[in-house]
């Protein structure tokens, strides 16, 4: 009998059990004890201004306060690819919300009345919310500074203006290609910004030891070694004195990637009266929003020409990101928009412009998608809407133009393979798209779209990855692999590869979450890339580790490594009929035939980098190989709209991906159940607003709404095709963030084909489609509102 | 403030709390280690912090800890055999990919369990009905509908 592969398995997740029984511990459920101090900041009350005086006399009469920290304190700038931001503010506030004091006490509930009691006087300047005033000239500058803050090589900003970020795709005759063109279509859609709403708020306790200086971080951290890195880098610190612990956490979805609330919290710990003592910041909720990142606000302009047999001849995109206050994670995706720009198309000549702009509110950063869903909310509408001008099914339309394997991205580089066609061509079988169906519910409207999605890891060339496998004593195996397991499944996934490749059973397998103390490095858990980039480093690893073992089983049973097999834990020679399961020899040595011990404890090394990765030029965005790889898919849904309330039902979603290989089928199942309705209730119901003075409207789960378990579709089926991918460790590609990108845009252009007309601002709330269709009635084709 | 004792029944045994008057269950349950209860909000909107009083889900941030004097508390740690096995409804959970952060679960699994000790066989609706007081963002609840309908099964094989 062949050898079952746990690659593909069907196996249940790691750490499940403990989650199902409560006892796993999460950040906030850590103890340390009665020296532990809590922090709470005092926010600034008005968006823009300068800090004339901060009044904390009363706050430290509070029986409890033992400090307060100001902004001139703490004056250090952080951040992963624009250093634009600070712990606190610094002379100036940038928006409602800004941390502009933290009070240090002995209780939670002392730090939170003295923090109410913090009094801060202001000469208030103007602000500016909307990102396209933001753009124009002469608009109050969010950060006049912008010129001396230290950014990497890859992001552009444009000094002197709110501009934080312009990423330019500049390929073939953009003009040529609109003459060419047969119909010209040019359309805009806009989304505010959107929560992550994971149900974990942030929460961080820090430690600097008063004599080595070390800094000990237990943070809601993504990314573990970049935290690391940021934190060492703006105190000045070595990268051994600075130690980052990241307890399991309660989701992530980009909130917790890079360097969120931690600086917060070091101000307190490091500061020389409290230094010694652990601080703990925990975010409650109505602070979550402003103290961590936002999905950023935009606007997707395209304009899109195609020929009369349906080619597509050129392309113009304009790309505006509401960056809120920093763009310091920000300014990333506006690239990865930027550099994938064409969408699932070949588009010959194409122009595009994406911008991260400052305004004074909350600030954006990375989000589940990062970028696309962004440029997909705009594109794929335009896509349906020039079909229909032209009288060609959408599907075909697709299909026509699609960017097939070997053809360049905007970017230039060939698409890798992949079977997009079939994915297309699948959902829309399974949602019956072509066939027009009356409503299941009386008096309601039926329609049925479809959008694609696509995205490559984004992130900086050399994002690397390293693990360690270990060999115990009794055979069981201890993986360090520093990736966060925030709900994704990749430990499970781990553990598949170490049984696949060792020949031990699954169950024997453990992973642990990151201590950068305590693991090899790992860049970051983000970008879909973790399965792929840190699996290729296990892999390698497990195959380091079984060389080692089989050597000296080699030299102990004095035959060839390659007679040697390991099944199950039992390594076997069948040529000289020894089969024996894994024991202490492989911790304390092997006690050779010639009476000496060889051997001690098996580690196996693995690392990767990914080697062929170019910086797009920064004038045209050209480079040959501009982004790994390419996880590409569809989404199909099949909606009724309430005409007396607007109120959206949506009977079945489906959604494929070509995830190269499937290998851990429940978790790829579950991330594209779980996207499709965070990306479905981000299309109907999530936004976060503000009153004319720039004061969050949404502050909780009551005014910010998310898809609770009535809002969820009655079906949602989906499927991968495995177009393999190289280099990956077993033809892998990411898939984790994909199923958010396109569900939205499906909903659109179902909602379209419902009611008749074509709404431009999302969400797609019960009100505004109620307004749509009255807007319908009246014949109107397009929705402002 | 002057603390005051409150007695209670927490996932079967007698135990005996000292809190200030104005303490929510929810924070004196996790004063004492009782971490399971989650504090997702503060503010009765997301259910990560739920518990059953008299069997009865409740959010824990809304209820102060002396309104449990006398009463039972349950939570998701209590539904673990003495032999580490998983109740029913925890193993449905781990089986049919109704966890993905686990932030939500001990809630989602606790309301989980006081809908088919009330009804056993729920229908589709009922489920998203009973649930709808408790937040997930990662599982899109599709995988917790299928775990709900896979405990229902599971504690009918075992009756």
């Amino acid at each position: 009998m062949e050898k079952k592969s746990m690659i593909g398995a069907w196996v249940t997740r790691v750490y499940d059990p403990e989650k199902a029984a409560g006892t796993l511990k999460f950040t906030d459920d850590l103890s340390f004890g009665s020296e532990l101090l809590y922090a709470r900041a005092a926010r600034s009350t008005i968006p823009c201004g300068k800090i004339v005086n901060i009044d904390y006399s009363e706050a430290l009469k509070v029986p409890g306060v033992v400090k307060v920290i100001v902004g001139k304190n703490f004056p250090i700038h952080f951040g992963i690819y624009l250093k634009d931001r600070t712990a606190m503010a610094v002379e100036k506030v940038r928006y409602i919300g800004e941390p502009v004091a933290l009070v240090v006490a002995e209780s939670e509930d002392a730090a939170e009345e003295g923090a109410l009691k913090v009094r801060v006087e202001y000469e208030e300047e103007t602000p500016v919310f909307d990102a396209a005033e933001a753009m124009k000239e002469n608009a109050p500058l969010v950060h006049p500074d912008l010129g001396s803050y230290e950014h990497v090589s890859f992001v552009t900003p444009v000094p002197g203006t709110n501009i934080a970020q312009h990423f330019k795709i500049r390929r073939g005759d953009i003009e040529k290609g609109f003459e060419e063109a047969d119909q010209v279509l040019e359309e805009s859609f806009s989304c505010p910004q959107i929560a992550h709403a994971f149900l974990e708020p942030h929460a961080c306790i820090c430690l600097q030891d008063p004599v080595s200086q070390e800094v000990t971080i237990w943070s809601t951290a993504q990314s573990a070694f970049t935290l690391r890195e940021l934190v060492a880098k703006g105190l000045e610190l070595p990268l051994h004195k600075v130690r980052v612990i990241a307890p399991p956490i309660g989701g992530g979805f980009g909130g917790k990637a890079g360097i969120t609330v931690e600086p917060l919290c070091l101000a307190a710990a490091l500061d020389p009266d409290i230094k010694g003592r652990p601080v703990k910041l925990f975010v409650p909720r109505e602070e979550v929003l402003t103290t961590s990142w936002v999905r950023q606000g935009w606007n997707t302009k395209v304009k899109m020409g195609v020929k009369k047999d349906g080619t597509i001849s050129a392309m113009k995109v304009e790309l505006v990101f509401d960056t809120g206050t920093s763009a310091e994670y920000g300014a990333n995706p506006v690239r990865s928009a930027g550099y994938t720009s064409m969408g699932c198309y070949y588009v010959p000549n194409i122009w595009t412009d994406s911008y991260g702009v400052y305004t004074n509110k909350p600030f954006g950063g990375a989000y589940r998608g990062f970028g696309l869903p962004e440029l997909m909310g705009g594109l794929e509408a335009v896509v349906d809407a020039i079909a229909y001008r032209i009288g060609m099914d959408p599907i075909e339309f697709r299909l026509k133009n699609l960017l097939k394997p070997g053809l360049p991205t905007c970017t230039g580089m060939p698409m890798p393979p992949h079977a997009l066609d079939k994915i297309i061509k699948k959902v829309a079988e399974k949602i019956d798209y072509h066939r027009e169906e009356p409503p299941v519910r009386k008096g309601w409207k039926r329609g049925k779209g479809i959008a694609l999605a696509i995205k490559a890891p984004a992130m900086p060339a050399d994002a690397s990855s390293s693990a360690t496998v270990e060999i115990l004593g009794d055979g069981s195996v201890k993986v360090l692999a520093a990736t966060m397991d925030m709900g994704q499944g990749a430990y499970t996934a781990y553990a598949q590869i170490v049984s696949e490749e060792l020949g031990v059973p699954m169950e024997r397998v453990k992973c642990y979450y990151p201590d950068t103390a305590a693991q090899p490095y790992d860049w970051q858990t983000v970008a879909s890339r973790s399965l792929w980039s840190m699996g290729m480093a296990i892999k390698r690893a497990c195959e380091d580790a079984r060389s080692q073992l089989l050597a000296l089983y080699a030299e102990y049973w004095q035959c060839n490594p390659e007679e040697i097999t390991i099944e199950d834990g039992i390594v076997k020679c069948p040529k000289l009929g020894k089969a024996e399961p894994i024991d202490e020899k492989t911790q304390n040595g092997f006690k050779m035939p010639d009476g000496k011990y060889k051997g001690g404890p098996i580690i196996g090394r693995g690392h990767f980098v990914p080697p062929d990765v170019v910086y797009p030029d920064l004038e045209t965005g050209q480079s040959e190989k501009s982004v790994v790889h390419f996880t590409v898919g569809a989404v199909g849904v099949d909606i009724e709209v309430d005409p007396g309330t607007g109120e959206i039902v949506v009977n079945k979603a489906v959604a494929g991906y070509d995830a190269g290989r499937v290998i851990s089928p429940l978790n790829v199942k579950c991330q594209i159940e779980g996207g499709t309705v965070q990306g479905l209730s981000a299309g109907m119901f999530e936004g976060i607003y503000y009153d004319k003075n720039g004061k969050l409207l949404t502050p909780d789960f009551t005014d910010y709404k998310i898809a609770t378990t009535m809002d969820v579709p009655w079906e949602i089926e989906s499927f991968c095709e495995e177009t393999p991918e190289d280099p990956s460790p077993y033809g892998n590609r990411g898939v984790g963030e994909h199923s958010m990108i396109s569900p939205a845009a499906a909903l659109g252009n179902a909602l379209y084909k419902a009611i008749g007309i074509r709404i431009h601002q999302y969400p797609f709330t019960r009100e505004r489609v109620y307004m749509a269709i009255k807007a319908a009635e009246r014949g109107e084709k397009d929705f402002w509102g | 403030m002057t603390k005051r004792e409150v007695h209670f029944t927490l996932n079967g045994r007698s135990v005996t709390y000292e809190v200030e008057p104005r303490t929510t269950l929810l924070r004196a349950l996790r004063h004492h280690g009782v971490t399971s209860v989650k504090r997702g909000c503060e503010e009765g909107e997301c259910g990560t912090c739920t518990v059953l009083l008299d069997g009865v889900p409740v959010k824990s941030c809304t209820v102060l800890a002396l309104e449990v004097e006398g009463r039972s508390v349950l939570t998701a740690e209590g539904l673990v055999g003495k032999d580490g096995k998983l109740h029913p409804v925890q193993q449905a959970f781990v089986e049919e990919g109704g966890i993905q952060c686990g932030f939500c679960t001990p809630g989602m699994v606790l309301t989980t369990y006081a809908l088919l000790k009330k009804n056993p066989d729920p229908s589709e609706d009922e489920i998203r009905l009973a649930l709808a007081g408790n937040l997930c963002r990662c599982t899109g609840y599709t995988g917790i509908f299928r775990s709900v309908k896979r405990a229902a099964e599971l504690l009918k094989d075992q009756a």
